[in-house]
């Protein structure tokens, strides 16, 4: 056995290359046990002590866990029901009974698990929550081996060549018709989002698009007897409408029968070089059990995936059962999504982490999260409180920080001051993220994310958490009071009553979340040599997507290399169709075999992965790879001829717009003469600048627009005017210093008018005004401006000559092209 | 002119002006008194005054050109020369006589091209090294296609007065040019970029790599932001118009989210259309930055900047940045529509490249015609005859080695009778 290292930051795995089996975790991260918990109280034990020391571990963490009469202590107690593994009288003689019944080195694989798995008397509401907590106690019992560390097996699956299949249509109008209406007669009491406490998944609720989202995957087109909605009536005996359950089971299988008849076949494109199919359930479970958990005392994963129940599996009692309420539904691949709804515990239930914590006086909360945005400010994600004032403690979200707050001696009842991650380094992102706050007497609050530490000091320090109240209840997602709503997926809580160091944290990092496989892609004939498979790490990645990670080529027979067999161009495809969308491996361009190829790992292609979208749902979706080139077997991909889109023609514009700021002001200069640079005008441009028009349109503009042109006018003409030599050359023989009478009387008008007129508006230009239209515009303001009695002041001529310039330069012949 | 009156826009802005006048408050200058007697009357002159029919003439005609593209009315000298070209049927030449005023470098073209060096689109900037390297790329008849991968600045001499020296950490040289007035026409200098900003050669790519474009695009963020607006300004086109979500998203980096907020059909329909595509070019930017401490553009050759690792929890199986290479997704596709050079790979090494990669496509020559278009017909193609006069603008400008000047003048001819 050889053992290799995956690529960075994902979890290891050892190959066996005979047997080709894998080691779910690496050899080097030391594993541990969970704690014992204390377990349920019924009846003191008198009778003989344990034999031996498996016995006594026996004793601890498998037969008082299951001894309750609520568990199997009811059946399989004391001249109960063979066997006899909970037998009060006798813990050695439990102790044989139950062999044959736990498998230490696969506790998964015990028959005790198996029964609770299949609803033989599961005491909780998910068969799968007490199938995991089976696990659990087992694993406890084998000294946690058989937890973590265990070889995983790869083992051919089964051989499915890629097949026509039907795939569900985007509009629900064939579901409305078919299979909807018992659903929404005979489902929509429980599971509708409109009625009181309604039971996700909403297939039967009001609205056809939401029943039809949530029905999907419990409809199978090509097998509708293996269709969910069919077993669960038929073999569940889930309540059944007419009390015939096998006819309720027929009659939701003929719906289902005709949905699927009125849905064309998807053909498989018989070009394609494909591999064999598998389902994601066909793998080979992945995930592993290499957390940390030794501290561990309360842990969610979220596995149930219907009902109003999460359970805590953590083996240790109570249990904090969490009950969801509100916009809170649970999310495809293990975990729930809040929308402004909770989960929340018992206070009586949540009292054992005020006993618990206490205790120890340090502990970590340990979290998977996809926070929905990053706007949010003070909300509780993790809280164990009793509203925003009073807590034990909370972890939040503000914005993109992480909020930590904690009730103990150096801090307030509500915990605060909070302990924030730094806003600068907007470490919270709405994505998929590991977040763990941890508490110590000493140092006080930490808060890691994704492994790395983030706030390493706490100003508020260390300190005693004597003042807990243990009539607080925890909550996910919300204040118990439901008045403070975070948004977002939660897919996994733990809370240890250890402050994790940072080995540990990485650990769990590493250990990742929701359900893994193993997906043995079979392409054995393209590559002439038997047993030879493309290896992906396949999981649903939320409830809209896949993700398959990692490809690499692997041959079961632990063959030697095969040579050179080029790989291009490599697909996945769902249902008999290869997408467009998501296809990270598209542009795959290698060669298996040479030294890249290890028998015993096999070669890896990539280190990256594809997500694809989930179309039917787990239960249903059937995977397989096509390839461009692969060996001996090419097709060529041809993508479509893209057609260029047809333009279509505008609203006809305007064929004059406005000149813009600097152009104003250039054309200014350039008919006054006075340069843009004499100080007096590039002080008043420099204030009107963004005052004039910035885009040619007509359309945009306004009044303060000409204000600008306006003031921006009289200070060019006011540099032409105050200056002699300037007037003098632009006006000449104008008198200047003569009355208004005199100087803009008869010729004299002219000399003032036509300078401007000519230089500003221009000469033979039909685009521009009639000339004695303006002409007689500035005419009647001179004489206007001109009345002044028979006694105007000093200056008054040069006064009119700046207004009338002002007048000339300001206006739209000048500002319109 | 008739279209002027026609315009009844243009009397009900005018309407306006004489309503703000009372309402507003005037700066106080040298003619305060009769500040509301002259703009009634400036209003009164647009209102009342009989204004002549269409761009029947060519003076008229020549007019406009000047109007256009210098942004200033002509001399009357000069409109005279003008008119005679077009009478002698040569409006372009009449075009090039218009170009010839400086107005056409300080104010039209700064103001063409100062809204590309910023985020914001401003164009109130001051003039900076990517504007003036646009303006005089365009004066010298510098292939424009090199825009984004020559090794080339434009500066003003070391001794103009009041005006500091040209240095890579500062933009005042610029912007003293500015305030002095200085002649961009005569005064603008073609410079080695490498020599000026102490870039090497190779890691020189146009005005992508110019002070100002560092300083807005390079700026913190993860690069993306270059190719961006880059793409805005000289393909027109914001990433919408380029999204694809069939592009293989192999080369998006750790740090986009596959499942934001818990949703990966936001990744699958949205967020992979962009990245899918940009961040296999953006790529070619792995070893620049801003540097804010020294405020110049930063340079690591080799050395992939820590930017691009960003985030990389985020999608641990994301794309992992170890160069500057990069690669044209979008060669393939929808946008194969963008007319890119068959004679290009389609990859490289580095954002002079890539800048080669944009420059020498059908878009990027698109891009530039219907920019100048805009500018100077004050509108965008709008039917078929404009679209047809872009396209033989286009085959024009490539086939002219991208002279720039050659759009301007045609463009202003095509619209002088508008």
């Amino acid at each position: 056995m050889s053992t290799i290292r995956q690529f960075p930051r994902l979890r290891t795995l050892a190959i066996l290359a005979a047997a080709a089996t894998l080691a779910a975790c690496g050899s080097d991260v030391e594993t541990q046990t969970n704690q014992p918990g204390a377990p349920p109280t019924s009846g003191a034990y008198s009778g003989p002590p344990p034999a031996t020391e498996d016995t006594q571990a026996f004793m601890v963490n498998v037969w008082a866990n299951l001894r309750l009469d609520t568990r199997c202590g009811g059946c399989h107690g004391t001249d109960g029901t063979s066997p006899t593994f909970v037998r009060s009288d006798d813990v050695n003689l439990a102790y044989q009974a139950v062999s044959g019944l736990a498998n230490l080195t696969s506790p998964g694989d015990s028959m005790l698990v198996a029964m609770v798995a299949d609803g033989h008397n599961c005491w909780l509401a998910s068969n799968q929550a007490c199938a995991d907590l089976m696990i659990r106690w087992i694993g406890d019992w084998a000294g946690g081996d058989g937890l973590q560390g265990r070889e995983i097996e790869l083992t051919p699956p089964p051989q499915k060549s890629v097949s026509d299949s039907r795939t569900l249509p985007a509009d629900p109008g064939l579901f409305q018709t078919t299979v909807y209406p018992l659903l929404n007669d005979f489902c929509a009491s429980c599971h509708s989002g409109s009625v009181a406490n309604g039971v996700a998944p909403f297939f039967g609720d009001g609205d056809v698009n939401v029943a039809y989202d949530a029905a999907k995957a419990r409809m199978n087109l090509d097998n509708p007897a293996q269709s969910r909605f069919v077993v669960r009536l038929g073999s569940e005996f889930h309540n059944c409408w007419s009390g015939n359950c096998v006819a309720d089971a027929q009659a939701m299988e003929n719906a289902i029968a005709s949905l699927a008849s009125q849905i064309p076949l998807t053909q498989v494109d018989p070009n394609l070089v494909t591999s064999m199919a598998l389902g994601l359930f066909d793998g080979i479970i992945a995930a592993g059990g290499n957390r940390y958990e030794s501290s561990q005392i309360a842990f969610w994963e979220f596995k149930e995936g219907a009902g109003t129940q999460a359970f805590d599996t953590s083996g240790v009692e109570p249990a904090i059962n969490l009950n969801l309420s509100g916009e809170a539904t649970w999310f495809g691949g293990w975990g729930i999504d809040l929308r402004g709804g909770k989960a929340q515990g018992s206070v009586a239930s949540s009292r054992k982490l005020h006993s618990l914590i206490r205790a120890t006086g340090e502990y970590s909360i340990e979290a998977w999260v996809v926070p929905a945005n990053v706007v949010q400010e003070e909300v509780p994600i993790v809280s164990y409180s009793a509203g925003g004032m009073l807590r034990n403690f909370t972890l939040g979200q503000t914005q993109y920080n992480y909020d930590f707050l904690n009730r103990s001696d150096a801090t307030s009842a509500a915990g605060t001051p909070a302990l924030s991650t730094p806003a600068a380094a907007e470490v919270l992102q709405a994505t998929l993220q590991h977040v763990v706050a941890t508490w110590d007497p000493v140092g006080g609050r930490q808060i890691y994310v994704n492994g790395e530490l983030v706030v390493m000091s706490d100003p508020s320090g260390g300190g005693l958490l004597n003042d807990w109240d243990d009539s607080f209840a925890f909550v996910l997602g919300n204040d118990p009071s439901s008045g403070n709503p975070w948004e977002g997926v939660v897919r996994l809580v733990a809370i240890h009553n250890r402050a994790l160091n940072p080995e540990q944290i990485a650990q769990n990092v590493e250990a990742g979340v929701g359900e893994r496989f193993f997906l043995l892609f079979n392409v054995s004939d393209h590559v002439g040599l038997a047993n030879s498979y493309i290896l992906l790490e396949g999981s649903q990645f939320d409830s809209y997507a896949y993700l398959l990670a990692e490809p690499r080529f692997i041959n079961l027979d632990g063959a030697g290399d095969p040579g050179s067999i080029p790989l291009e161009g490599m697909r996945v495809g769902v249902n008999g169709v290869v997408g467009t969308v998501g296809q990270t491996f598209a542009k795959l361009d290698t060669t298996i075999g040479g030294s890249a190829y290890e028998p015993s790992t096999g070669q890896y292609l990539s280190r990256q992965a594809a997500v694809i979208s989930l179309q039917s749902g787990p239960d249903i979706d059937e995977f397989f790879l096509s390839f461009e080139r692969l060996g001996a077997s090419t097709n060529v991909f041809v993508e479509a001829t893209p057609q260029a889109p047809a333009i279509a023609d505008s609203a006809p514009g305007s064929r004059i717009g406005l000149r813009t700021f600097d152009r104003l002001n250039a054309t200014m200069s350039a008919v006054t003469g006075i340069p843009v640079t004499e100080t007096d005008v590039r002080d008043t441009f420099t204030l009107v600048r963004q005052q004039l028009p910035s885009i040619d349109s007509l359309d945009t503009f306004v009044s303060a627009h000409q204000i600008g042109v306006t003031q921006l006018a009289i200070e060019y003409c006011n540099a032409l005017l105050e200056d002699t030599a300037r007037r003098s050359s632009y006006f000449p023989g104008l008198d200047f210093n003569a009355s208004p009478n005199v100087a803009l009387a008869g010729a004299g008008r002219d000399l003032l008018l036509d300078p401007l007129i000519d230089r500003m508006m221009g000469v033979g230009l039909q685009s521009q005004p009639v000339r004695n239209d303006v002409r007689n515009e500035l005419s009647a303001l001179i004489d206007r401006l001109s009345s002044c009695g028979g006694s105007c002041p000093a200056g008054r001529t040069v006064t009119i000559g700046k207004a009338t310039c002002a007048a000339m330069l300001g206006n739209a012949t000048m500002l319109v092209h | 002119m008739g279209a002027k009156r026609a315009d009844g826009r243009v009397n009900r802005r005018m309407d306006e002006v004489r309503t703000g006048m009372h309402k507003q408050t005037v700066k106080a200058v040298a003619a305060r008194r009769w500040q509301s007697s002259f703009a009634l009357a400036a209003c009164l002159v647009v209102v009342s005054a009989g204004i002549a029919d269409v761009m029947a003439t060519p003076r008229d005609q020549a007019r406009r050109i000047h109007d256009r593209l210098a942004g200033v009315p002509p001399s009357a000298e000069i409109l005279d020369q003008m008119e005679q070209r077009i009478l002698s049927s040569n409006a372009v030449g009449a075009a090039y006589l218009a170009m010839d005023n400086r107005a056409f470098y300080d104010v039209t073209l700064k103001n063409w091209a100062a809204p590309w060096t910023n985020r914001e689109g401003d164009v109130f900037v001051p003039l900076n090294d990517y504007s003036a390297t646009v303006i005089g790329m365009v004066r010298d008849d510098v292939p424009f296609n090199t825009l984004l991968s020559a090794d080339i600045l434009y500066s003003g001499p070391s001794s103009l007065p009041g005006v500091a020296a040209y240095s890579p950490t500062s933009n005042a040289h610029y912007e003293d040019m500015e305030r002095q007035g200085v002649n961009l026409m005569t005064q603008l200098q073609q410079q080695s970029q490498s020599a000026l900003s102490g870039l090497p050669p190779e890691g020189t790519a146009g005005v992508m790599t110019t002070r100002a474009a560092a300083q807005a695009f390079f700026v913190a963020g993860t690069n993306r932001a270059m190719l961006r607006f880059t793409l805005m300004a000289h393909m027109c086109r914001d990433l919408e118009q380029v999204a694809d979500t069939t592009r293989a998203p192999d080369r998006i980096r750790r740090d986009v989210s596959r499942s934001p907020g818990g949703d990966s059909r936001l990744f699958l329909n949205n967020c992979v259309s962009c990245h899918s595509g940009m961040d296999p070019l953006a790529q070619a930017f792995a070893y620049y930055d801003w540097d804010e401490t020294a405020r110049r553009i930063s340079y690591s050759p080799g050395d992939v900047h820590p930017k691009y690792q960003l985030n990389a929890d985020t999608f641990p199986y994301g794309f992992i940045t170890t160069d500057a290479s990069w690669d044209n997704y979008w060669r393939e596709g929808q946008n194969s529509l963008l007319g890119w050079d068959p004679a290009l790979p389609g990859s490289g090494y580095g954002a002079k490249s890539m800048g080669q990669e944009l420059g020498n496509s059908g878009a990027f020559a698109q891009c530039q015609v219907e920019k100048v278009f805009r500018t100077v017909c004050l509108r965008s193609p709008e039917n078929a005859a404009d679209r047809q006069q872009v396209n033989t603008m286009v085959g024009a400008f490539r086939a002219n080695n991208y002279q720039m000047k050659q759009v301007f003048a045609e463009s202003a001819v095509y619209c002088m009778a508008d």
